[in-house]
């Protein structure tokens, strides 16, 4: 196609086709965030008008009279503590995979990839009994380990693979410097692997932020409830009020977004840098 | 933790295996306090090996290694007072020059104030000019800079063993020649000892006390690097040493009428009297090896002789380099660079005595060296 070797054609297709690509997967999100801001009686009109006539933020503030407040701070929680769990565990985890060898190593790498492939909800009904059996239903201190238990083999698997990608003449350095294994581990493995750390954290942040099966089979009361069965409960609550609804999904959606806008850069590095050497 | 400068160092009976490669076999050394010794061989032949072992970063499979009084066969890399300079130099990317040369001292257990630290960094960093590279990181700075902070970590906390891993293998020619220079001052002035890892055979002739040259995984033989040049214990050895390679004639010692001859492939070499001892290698295959400075043109009393046609002739500057053949061999010599040859000229050869080289063809073990017999 003679047409494609001609730089600035090349250009203004490709910006064509992502502007597409943009547009698609966010006009959904700018059009509800457009209706949340609406007042009531403007949202319902035909045509639909895209942008609000009059701005309000009264459908925030029934939403957070109804309890949104507590679901967001529960979904922090939750999310923040899962996070810290994966990334302290899976990052000692992933360094004893990535700098020993021993006996099983090969069978450990196997299981963890096995245990990735594994659909969450086929676990459902064995987590929850485990769970139930040491007494933590309905608490966050449960859902963090469930949620990590689901998680860690990502986390392992994406920092054992940036971690190889280091040279391990680093590490030796540090030792050779009078640092301890785990002190160089510290001081220079971790620093370095940030990339990789912001990946995996992302991927961990993503899962915990975002479930609903997993959070509505383990939280039964409303104190406990993290954001999506918040969410959920609007549904009900409010029926076809779509304001509500709307500033609800806001607020469970943009934290996610302003994250990864501000990180991604980070998770480009991590995710290339992992998966290309490991 | 072992301190003071310049320790001594012994391996016993080192060994390691990777599956079926050996990496090591059965290595003894000891190296003196203070001494300068170079481990040289080719790619592969276990010289980073004996490095990692000797600093701990590996472990070996059998032996054990005596730093100073102490055993350290079984001590973690930190607490055995040994810096080392990585062949890719390990710099941490993610600290600046002075973070890089100021990590070593900070490390728990060291116990140096703030200022103590910086006034050492700086220290260091003036030695090896690079005083002004302190605020930078590792990525701004040049190839022979970075050399410079390697040497510098290693150096600022006073070790007294340190190990250099092809620390000028990534340097320019010019540039590696300088740091040559520079190594061998910094080694009289800091008294350390020091084990230095090359695969070039000039940079360990001009900077070793001692040389221990090595071949898959063997240590094939340690000496002075005069010693290792001139009585060099096999083939291996004499080959490997020098600017250019051995002439090797395999061929046979054979006493007739006339006195001892050397029968090469279409060329019978008769020894002067002073080499009448060599009959007694009759028995055997033998390969004759001289290297080019021992291969002149003209006629001498009491040295070996040959008749040769030039083939080529090549300028060195200080030297001519030129090849002839002589019967069924192709001999280079050396001349000098105001001898006029021409290709095709019909020359005599002499074979220096002193130049001469005899080794068993089936084991490479040497019988003659520098034109005395081996011990
Ligand atoms: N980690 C390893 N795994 C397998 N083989 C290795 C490893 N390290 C070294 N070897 C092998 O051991 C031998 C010696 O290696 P090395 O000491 O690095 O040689 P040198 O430094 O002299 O080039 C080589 O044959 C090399 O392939
Ligand atoms: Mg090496």
């Amino acid at each position: 196609m003679a047409v494609l070797r001609s730089a600035p054609l090349r250009h203004l297709l490709r910006g064509l086709v992502s502007a597409v690509i943009v547009v698609a997967a966010l006009f959904p999100i700018f059009w509800g965030l457009m209706t949340s801001l609406k007042p009531a009686r403007d949202i319902v009109t035909f045509p639909p008008s895209l942008l609000p006539a009059t701005v309000t933020l009264e459908h925030y503030a029934t939403i957070f009279k109804a309890g949104a407040l507590g679901f967001l701070l529960n979904s922090l929680l939750v999310s923040a503590g899962t996070v810290a769990l994966c990334i302290g565990l899976g990052a000692l985890a992933a360094y004893g995979l990535a700098r020993f060898e021993f006996p099983g190593k090969r069978a450990v790498l196997v299981a963890i990839i096995a245990v990735m492939s594994i659909p969450v909800a086929s676990l459902l009904i064995p987590t929850y009994t485990l769970i139930a059996e040491i007494g933590l239903v309905n608490t966050h201190v449960g859902l963090i380990l469930v949620y990590s238990a689901y998680q860690l083999p990502i986390v392992i698997w994406i920092l054992a693979a940036y971690y190889q990608s280091l040279p391990i003449e680093l590490e030796w350095s540090a030792m050779m410097d009078g640092y301890s294994r785990f002190q160089a581990l510290w001081k220079v493995v971790l620093p370095l692997s940030r990339p990789g750390l912001i990946a995996a954290g992302l991927f961990v942040v993503v899962f915990a932020w975002n479930d609903f099966v997993v959070a509505v089979t383990l939280l039964s009361s409303e104190d406990t409830r993290t954001l999506p069965i918040g969410i959920y409960n609007f549904l009900g609550f409010y029926g076809r009020e779509w304001g509500p609804l709307l500033a609800a999904s806001m607020v469970s959606t943009i934290p996610l977004l302003v994250i990864f806008v501000v990180l991604q850069r980070y998770f480009m590095a991590g995710m290339t840098n992992g998966s290309v050497k490991g | 933790m072992i301190e003071g400068s310049g320790a001594s160092i012994e391996f016993r009976g080192i060994g390691k295996r990777y599956g079926e490669t050996v990496a090591l076999a059965d290595l003894d050394l000891t190296i003196q306090p203070g001494e300068f010794v170079s481990l040289l061989g080719p790619s592969g032949s276990g010289k980073t090996t004996t490095l990692n072992i000797l600093a701990g970063l590996i472990s070996a499979d059998s032996g054990s290694i005596m730093i100073g009084d102490t055993d350290v066969t079984y001590l973690s890399p930190d607490r055995r007072g040994i810096a080392m300079v990585f062949q890719n130099y390990a710099l941490y990317p993610h600290m600046t020059i002075a973070e890089n040369l100021a990590f070593p001292l900070q490390a728990r257990g060291r116990n140096l104030s703030r200022l103590a630290i910086k006034a050492k960094v700086q220290d260091v960093a003036d030695t090896l000019g690079i005083g002004h590279l302190l605020a930078r990181y590792p990525k701004e700075i040049s190839g022979g800079q970075q050399q410079r902070v390697a040497l510098g970590r290693a150096m600022v906390r006073d070790p007294k063993v340190f190990l250099l891993d092809e620390p000028l293998s990534n340097l320019d020619a010019r540039l590696r020649l300088k740091m040559r220079r520079d190594l061998k001052a910094l080694h009289q002035r800091l008294r350390s000892t020091i084990v230095y890892v090359t695969h070039d055979q000039s940079e360990a002739m001009s900077l070793s006390d001692r040389i221990a040259i090595y071949q898959g995984g063997r240590l094939q033989q340690c000496g002075t690097p005069a010693d290792i040049y001139r009585r060099p214990a096999n083939a291996f050895v004499a080959n490997f040493m020098g600017e250019r390679e051995m002439n090797n004639l395999p061929g046979t010692v054979v006493q007739t009428g006339g006195g001892v001859v050397f029968k090469a492939e279409g060329l019978d070499l008769t020894l002067p009297s002073t080499l009448s001892g060599w009959a007694r290698f009759h028995d055997r295959a033998v390969t004759l090896g001289i290297r080019p400075q021992g291969v002149q043109i003209g006629q001498r009393a009491d040295a070996t002789q040959c008749e040769a046609v030039l083939r080529l002739v090549e300028h060195a500057g200080t030297e001519q380099f030129f090849y002839a053949q002589a019967g069924g061999v192709e001999l280079s010599g050396a001349a000098a660079p105001d001898t006029p040859l021409a290709i095709g000229d019909r020359v005599s050869l002499t074979l220096l005595s002193r130049e001469l080289y005899l080794f068993d063809t089936a084991s490479g073990a040497a019988l003659v060296q520098g034109g005395d017999l081996a011990a």
